[in-house]
């Protein structure tokens, strides 16, 4: 099986400081994989290198059964290849209404005059509908997505990436900032849609990632320290070190 | 095995096609502004000198011809700005160059036509050449030349400076654009870079040599080459049609852009444009779409203005007209096209009354204070306040009118 996202070697620089460090990780599809890391270890920057954001000053990052380099891309071709991402902060458009957004997000030509001529179909509505159903915000679909609560708005982010129907996800501590509830809902949205496809989580929290019950790397000064089941990592003398401090 | 007798269903074919509303039905606003624009120009067309009881002066009526095509910029302006965030301090130096292409054909053509009667008086019927010569001593002796330059090789065709009233404005956007977006060049050092490229364009005008008559620009505008016998009664009406038209379409289409999946994309931009990036749209072309366009339709718009102000000059372009531009717009609400109409209706007439000596100067005793003076320490205040107390401008009133009925 060969992986669909390749990091190989990855380094950048940021004012002299080293946030990636000679990374390598690979990404199967479908697959579960959560990232944890103390901070500074370099997890967004993987994710800001993945989806374009910035652009690492040395290493490969390969995409694809046909291994296409990413690093030439620009931030809108990788997430029409495939790749789409949820923020650290919930990033939604806020003056726009709940199914505006899922709408903007979903699975569509997105060039200027395909969108343009643009004309709502049944098979959208229920698209938005069903993702609506899946992120428990059917009764909000026409609400100011300015008016959501924290972790709906974290749901709705959810939702729109759902809409991309992309093959790997990016997920940037999906569970801040909710509920217990709330994040057991967030855990089953996550394992559904890695059934399907790649889904990568970056996490602080080891509850939420024991729950995840996948295979966990760990990140620190930018390169990784361990890879391995939750239970296989945390019995990681090195791994406990930098989590609990020499 | 009953189910095997059930009639297949495909997924999605279960629901019915959401009923598809009218355009106009689903955005009220838009056919309200119709009904009044409609109304207010069979208004005027009643009042007039030419078609009715004579009550609104002929210079009225192209001061309101004029105001209807400054509002039409307004509208771009705020698509631009309001819906897309790009502050662009260029557009209304798109507008002048419109003015400025249908300008070349009016004073050529017409020359054309005067030199060619002066001639006939003569025994030896003229050559093209010496007509195309002494309409060119006519129109560039102001300028200390007489010849034809290159860029008016074409002014006697009316096709082609039609033309050019898209092509220029049209092409200078894509090209600025381009290379601006291309950059990532965004918010302020954006406005800063149309407004050099404003800056530029008019000190490149003032220059006697720059093909353009310098700072004495194009005159005679108001007489339309073939219609020189109709009386300016009857011209300025066509003229305040064809604005009110021009209006009302712009109007419907920037409204029917703005309105769906395109509308909901440009606003997420402006709101969040790396996020949007992240979804998979191509940002730039968005943005360079929208400038583009909307500088065409001002360049459209100024086509229709200039006739009407009978002269044109390089002050016209002058950087801070495009600034009275966007206060407009943020004084009439951003974000809402029936907003940018209203601020540029306000002002502009305010400032033609009030500088045009309809206004009663008002005597303090101690002080007078002589509105064309102070009418611009008006309108600065008046832009302070509107900021400080009603961020959305005047059209965000409508706003708590309706929330009050609901």
């Amino acid at each position: 099986m060969t992986a669909l996202l390749e990091v190989s070697d990855v380094s950048v620089t940021f004012d002299g400081f080293r946030a990636i460090n000679g990374l390598s990780l690979a990404i199967n599809e479908p697959e579960l994989r959560a990232v944890i890391g103390p901070n500074g270890a370099g997890k967004t920057t993987f994710m800001d290198i993945v989806t374009g954001k910035t652009r690492p000053d040395t290493g490969r990052v390969v995409w694809g059964e046909t291994a296409t380099s990413l690093l030439s891309m620009s931030e809108a071709q990788i997430a029409r290849a495939g790749i789409g991402r949820k923020f650290q902060k919930p990033t939604v458009f806020e003056d726009q209404t709940v199914r505006e957004n899922l709408r903007l997000a979903l699975k569509a030509r997105r060039g200027v005059f395909s969108v343009l001529s643009w004309r709502a179909t049944a098979e959208d509505a229920r698209r938005i509908d069903e993702l609506a159903q899946e992120i428990g915000l059917t009764d909000r679909l026409s609400h100011r997505a300015g008016d959501l609560s924290h972790g709906q708005k974290q749901w709705l982010e959810i939702g729109m990436l759902l809409a991309q129907d992309p093959r790997l996800l990016l997920v940037d501590e999906p569970a801040a900032g909710m509920t217990p509830a709330e994040r057991e809902h967030t855990t089953d949205i996550l394992k559904t849609a890695a059934r399907t496809r790649a889904v990568v989580v970056i996490e602080h929290d080891m509850e939420f990632v024991r729950r995840l019950d996948c295979r966990v790397t760990v990140l620190h000064e930018g390169r990784v320290l361990a890879e391995g089941s939750l239970d296989h990592v945390t019995r990681d003398q090195r791994v406990i070190d930098v989590y609990l401090g020499r | 095995m009953a189910d095997i007798a059930r009639p297949v269903t495909l997924p999605g074919a279960a629901r019915p096609a959401p009923p598809r509303r009218s355009f106009l039905r689903e955005h009220p606003s838009v056919l309200w502004f119709m009904l009044i624009l409609g109304i207010f120009t069979a208004g005027v067309t009643l009042l007039s000198e030419a078609f009715g009881i004579g009550l609104v002066s002929t210079s009225l009526v192209k001061i309101l011809g004029m105001t209807l095509c400054l509002c039409l910029l307004a509208v771009a302006m705020d698509v631009v700005w309001g819906y897309c965030g790009i502050l662009s301090l260029g557009h209304f130096a798109f507008f002048g160059l419109g003015g400025y292409a249908i300008g070349m054909w009016l004073m050529y053509a017409r020359t054309e036509i005067l030199v060619r009667q002066s001639l006939e008086a003569g025994t030896i019927p003229p050559t093209e050449r010496e007509v195309s010569e002494a309409v060119a001593s006519q129109i560039f002796s102001v300028v200390g030349s007489n010849e034809l330059p290159l860029i008016w090789s074409f002014a006697h065709s009316l096709t082609f400076q039609l033309a050019m009233v898209v092509l220029i404005p049209g092409l200078l956007a894509l090209v600025f654009g381009w290379l601006a977006f291309r950059s990532r060049v965004t918010g302020v050092y954006l406005s800063i870079l149309t407004q050099a490229m404003t800056l530029a364009l008019s000190l490149y005008l003032f220059q006697n040599d720059s093909g353009l008559r310098g700072n004495n620009g194009l005159s005679g505008l108001q007489n339309i080459p073939g219609f020189l016998d109709v009386p300016q009664s009857v011209i300025s009406m066509w003229f305040f049609w064809a604005s009110a038209l021009a209006l009302g379409l712009g109007y419907m289409l920037f409204a029917w852009i703005v309105s769906g999946k395109f509308g909901s994309v440009v606003r997420a931009i402006r709101d969040n444009e790396p996020r949007v990036r992240f979804l998979g749209y191509n940002v730039e072309g968005y943005k360079l779409f929208v400038f583009t366009l909307t500088a065409i339709i001002a360049g459209l718009a100024g086509a229709l203005y200039y006739p009407q102000a009978g002269i044109i000059n390089p002050a016209e372009i002058a950087p801070i007209a495009s600034i009275y531009l966007a206060v407009w717009v943020a004084i009439g609400g951003r974000g809402r096209l029936y907003g940018a109409v209203i601020g540029a209706a306000l002002v502009s007439l305010l400032s033609s009354w009030l500088t045009g000596g309809g206004a009663p100067n008002i005597d303090l005793g101690f002080y007078r204070i002589v509105w064309t003076d102070w009418w611009q320490v008006l309108l600065g205040f008046g832009f302070v306040l509107v900021t400080l107390f009603f961020p959305k401008g005047i059209g965000g009133l409508f706003d708590r009118l309706v929330r009050k009925q609901e």
